[in-house]
């Protein structure tokens, strides 16, 4: 067949023929190349829809950060108070910030520029998140290769370069610490598995550097500092302990320590609160075994041995707990943060901590988000357990564990599917290749000779039916439909990923789009509108209150002074913004006073239908609100438990300083045909006080679709 | 139940009642003697007790009380939640009392259907459950007001917010007696220790639960059916299992639309699917070859097809009506004009 195909081409190419084995890695090496660009490119949607830009919130202090790093350089930047958030606390942020994601970025930004790539610091910043994507799919690769075979390696990246769970959090623009934290993330499991397979130095020391890069990147570190000893102690308890390990483990915890207590933001957290103990408790037990084990070898007495080891678990278990009862006692190990408690105990955030709880991330996941970002990957998912736990080894039990406690993760959290996402792609790679090669080995035994085949593929459909023969037409026309089912599905999946991203995870969320009544698209500009408005019109010491979530952003764009942003590091802080916002006017104005506030900005989403609007997050204001202040009590603007603006709200909700601001002038415009003037387009009704009047406050100027409202602080009447 | 011995001591009631009309004072302090006795701190009332404490004019009723309403000939009937909402009440009371020893601001009382019908009559109280909160400045029994239905949906803790905000006492943290009992956790805390050297020596000796490899197996199933069912959302947001259509009751819907938010038994049903296709996936290559007839290889082989088909056309079908989302295909824009328009 080849033969044929090549009789047109020139002689020498002619003769240029490749072996099998070549043939194989060059379709390999250019099919992961193909994979590396698709998980780039699909990750431009964002960029071809929209702008060149960065998304949502926290993206936006990165980049402020970053290009403060590429400005004023590193030792600057690492000395950073920056005075214009949390005022009047300011805000340290060189100690309280993961710098990783800004140096990775400032570093490629230095390296483009070295090769006099004039590109601008913003366009570095928008395509980090994609070009790490593209990297992930490699390490995919590499790990799919460890765990099972190189088959099932390419179809990891192939599946994680277009999964929706983690192009939801790595499209061009969506510049966050997870988007290189789940490389970083990857490289350091891959690496420490191979190390633990190898039982090599180098490798485990790689790992190290893994976790180190981690660490740096994002805050997520504390579940691979948790996995992996908790795969030791399984290792452990199902009795694989081996050398291999104990290197493995030894010398990517003290080294992976020792540099993660480089980041400030970590440094003696590391040795000294709860959620590390695991990892240090893991590390004395692996020395305990290993005296064990070259005491049996020393003493070569069964009956000795044993009473020594009685002795010995003893001690060391006692000798654990009592460190760890005092250590706590005394306050030199912190008891576990609020965060991580909460995905423990999945019930404990909502009862203590509203600020975690009022995040729409950290909801717990319903079924259909996971149907949403995983599609038919979840069928595969029980297949590739099966067929981990059919061939057990060191690597799977490993893929198993991280795919099983980031799911549960997941579970509780929805942006934790980001973390899952990796191991899902890679445990259901293991079940569709496998699943592939077990059907095209039986497709291609019909034209060899029935033994011929069996070899490779033990325990398949192809070994175990290779002597009777009557079966394989049959079998053939089986195992085709089988392959066609598998393809159907996989292209499904292709679809499912592409329609998701072009149309779910690619809004900036600052620019908004909507479909307009005659069908065409309508673009609401108005966040960048008012952010532009403050840096122009407002003096530039300007402190500007407003809800949390737009705190980076006012920062970033605005370049003026917010009272709170979303570096939620101060509670009372918080919840003072949120009792101004709930009080009446003249008691929001002595704490806007007392926080010298210039100026108040809302978002109003009444006119457009912008559902994540103020109003809508208002209870949670109340909520945090009241948890530090009691005079703020949630049911005085409820009525019977139901939240309403309309005529039948609750008097306090109806005068609040939120109600009124957000509303103020609302009552005299017309919103929609054949509907009352005033009627709230979100809330689906006609509002209850539309004669609102300001007496503190002015309209200092609202965007043209009103979806941000700046409302200028009056100063004090005259004394007279 | 809390109650019982109450009720004996409240056989003298009808003596002490004999003593009216009381001052303010003397009605505070009986009704305090009478919570000492109960041992939940609730009041058991009655038709006569109501009239004394409750019908009294308000100069000389400077107290309110909480009266919770029951039926012991309705316990039985699951939807009312009953026995479970005194149990709740009489927490709420134990909590109160706890925070404010002594008081004599608000007191706690219930009232029993069958002996004291006619109390039910003058509150006119036609269906349960019912809580009803009687404070000085109600002049009559009917015009005090109602706890509404959305207090009971988190029990104590939401009956404590209602309570809160009308009466303005504090009421404070439930206190929810633990679990197990101080003993118990002794006893389970000693059993554990004693364990331990068996555990150990048989993990050494390797002939654990934990050296199998299908429990291990059927755990790790477990957890990704939990999880990807959204078990964790039922646990979290106390979702029920399946809702009564509003229109029929008789209906039962088994399935929210919105993506926001889903329903216990949507949730495991989709999970069954996921995890079957999957155990059908793997199944085929590693079970079905072991067979030794050809036809029920064949058979289960269609079998395998057949239902993998369905349950992924389902699952597609279900999760597209529920977001509402339309997923299709981008064909290459020179391609519209057979693609066009949906």
């Amino acid at each position: 067949m080849a033969t044929a195909a090549l009789e047109f081409l020139p002689a020498p190419l002619r003769s240029f023929r490749l072996k099998t084995k070549q043939q194989e890695l060059l379709l390999r090496v250019s099919t992961l190349a193909l994979i590396y660009v698709l998980a780039f490119i699909v990750r431009l949607f964002s960029v071809l829809r929209y702008e060149s830009m960065i998304h949502e919130f926290d993206p936006y202090f990165n980049y402020r950060t970053t290009l403060f790093l590429t400005e004023n350089g590193y030792s600057e930047f690492w000395n950073w108070f920056d005075f214009e958030s949390w005022y009047p606390l300011g805000r340290v942020v060189g100690g309280t910030l993961f710098p990783g994601l800004m140096v990775t970025a400032a570093l490629l930004y230095r390296f483009l520029r070295a090769l006099s790539f004039a590109v601008h610091i913003r366009e570095v910043c928008v395509l980090t998140a994609p070009f790490f994507a593209a990297n992930t799919t490699l390490v995919a690769y590499a790990f799919g290769r460890e765990i099972w075979d190189s088959g099932a390696g390419i179809v990891a990246a192939a599946l994680i370069a277009i999964c929706p769970g983690y192009i939801s959090r790595s499209v061009a623009g969506s510049y966050d610490n997870e988007g290189v934290a789940i490389f970083a993330l990857l490289l350091t499991f891959y690496l420490f598995v191979r190390a633990v397979n190898t039982g090599s130095l180098a490798w485990s020391l790689a790992s190290a550097f893994g976790y180190f890069y981690m660490v740096s990147a994002w805050g997520g570190y504390v579940f691979i500092i948790n996995l992996l000893p908790l795969y030791v102690l399984v290792l452990l308890v199902t009795g694989r302990y081996s050398m291999r390990l104990y290197v493995a483990y030894n010398c990517m915890y003290v080294l992976g320590m020792l540099l993660a207590m480089q980041i400030r933001f970590v440094g003696f957290q590391h040795v000294q609160s709860g959620e590390h103990m695991a990892a240090m408790g893991v590390f004395f037990l692996l020395q305990v075994f290993f005296f064990l084990d070259w005491v049996k070898y020393m003493l070569n007495d069964a009956r000795l041995f044993k009473s020594f080891l009685r002795i010995t678990l003893t001690c060391a278990i006692t000798v654990g707990t009592l460190a760890l009862v005092v250590g706590t006692a005394s306050g030199y190990i912190s008891p576990w943060t609020g965060r991580f408690y909460s995905l423990l105990d999945p019930t404990y955030a909502k009862d203590h901590i509203p600020i975690i709880a009022s995040v729409s991330e950290h909801q717990p996941t319903a079924w259909s988000s996971f149907m949403f970002d995983f599609q038919i990957l979840l069928f595969l998912f029980p297949a590739g357990l099966y067929f981990c736990f059919k061939r057990l080894s060191d690597a799977t039990i490993f893929i198993v564990m991280y795919g099983l406690t980031s799911m549960y993760f997941a579970g509780v959290m929805v942006r934790l599917i980001l973390v899952a996402a990796p191991a899902v792609c890679l445990i259901s790679a293991i079940a569709a290749s496998a699943t592939i090669k077990n059907l095209t080995t039986l497709i291609r035994t019909k034209s060899k000779s029935p033994q011929a085949s069996s070899g490779k593929t033990t325990g398949s459909k192809a070994a175990a039916k290779g002597a009777v023969d009557q079966s394989l037409p049959f079998q053939h026309n089986a195992a085709i439909a089988l392959l066609l089912g598998a393809f159907y599905l996989l292209s499904r999946y292709a679809i499912h990923c592409t329609w998701v991203t072009s149309e779910a995870y690619s809004s900036p969320s600052i620019v908004l789009a909507a479909r307009g009544h005659n069908g065409g698209r309508v673009i609401f500009d108005d966040y960048r509108e008012a952010y532009y408005w403050l840096r122009q019109n407002t003096p530039p010491d300007a402190k500007i209150m407003s809800w949390w979530d737009y705190g980076y952003q006012i920062t970033a764009m605005g370049n003026r002074t917010v009272i709170v942003d979303n570096n939620t590091w101060n509670n009372t802080h918080i919840a003072t913004v949120g009792r101004a916002m709930s009080s009446y006017e003249d008691e929001a104005y002595e704490i806007m006073q007392s926080l010298d506030v210039n100026y108040v900005l809302v978002v109003f989403g009444g006119v457009t239908g912008y559902s994540s609007d103020d109003i809508n997050k208002f209870l949670w204001m109340v909520r945090i609100g009241g948890g530090v202040f009691p005079v703020i009590k949630e049911p005085d603007y409820l009525v019977n438990g139901e939240y309403r603006v309309d005529k039948g709200a609750a008097p306090k909700m109806l005068n609040c300083l939120m109600y009124k601001l957000c509303y103020y002038r609302f009552g005299e415009l017309t919103t929609e045909y054949g509907k009352p003037p005033g009627y709230d387009r979100v809330r689906g009704v006609e509002i209850g006080n539309k004669d609102i009047k300001l007496e503190y406050l002015e309209e200092a100027f609202t965007t043209s679709n009103w979806i941000v409202r700046i409302y200028k602080v009056k100063p004090p009447k005259n004394r007279s | 139940m809390a109650p019982a011995p109450a009720r004996h001591l409240l056989l003298l009631l009808p003596l002490l009642l004999a003593a009216a009309p009381a001052g303010a004072d003397d009605l505070v302090a009986e009704l305090q003697s009478l919570r000492a006795r109960s041992p939940s701190g609730v009041i058991h009332l009655t038709d006569t007790s109501v009239t004394r404490f409750l019908s009294a004019p308000a100069s000389r009723r400077p107290y309110s009380v909480l009266l919770f309403f029951d039926a012991a000939a309705l316990h039985s009937k699951p939807d009312l939640h009953l026995p479970q909402l005194r149990t709740e009440f009489a927490l709420l009371a134990a909590s109160f009392h706890d925070r404010n020893p002594g008081s004599g601001d608000l007191f706690f009382a219930d009232i029993e259907f069958a002996e004291s019908q006619h109390s039910f009559h003058q509150f006119g109280v036609n269906s349960l459950p019912h809580v009803r909160l009687i404070r000085p400045e109600h002049s009559t029994l009917a015009g005090s007001e109602q706890m509404d239905q959305s207090h009971f949906g988190r029990l104590a803790d939401s009956m404590a917010e209602f309570v809160e905000s009308r009466t303005g006492l504090e009421v404070g943290p439930i206190v929810r007696p633990p679990l197990l009992s101080r003993n118990q956790i002794i006893l389970l805390g000693i059993l554990f220790l004693i364990s331990i050297p068996f555990a150990i020596k048989r993990v050494i000796e390797g002939e654990t639960l934990l050296h199998d490899r299908r429990v291990w197996m059927a755990g790790a199933l477990f957890v990704y059916f939990f999880s990807v069912s959204g078990g964790m959302y039922g646990i979290i947001r106390h979702t029920p299992m399946f809702l009564t259509d509003r229109s029929d009751p008789d209906k039962l819907v088994f399935f929210y639309q919105g993506s926001g938010m889903q329903l216990g038994a949507e949730g495991f049903a989709v999970g069954f699917l996921y995890t079957l296709v999957g155990l059908m996936i793997a199944g085929v290559t590693h079970l079905l070859v072991k067979v030794e007839s050809l036809q029920t290889q064949r058979f289960a082989m269609m079998a395998v097809i057949a239902i993998g088909w369905w349950a992924v056309r389902k699952v597609i079908f279900l999760d597209n009506w529920k977001t509402g989302y339309s997923i299709h295909t981008f064909w290459p824009s020179s391609w519209r004009i057979w693609n066009h328009p949906h």
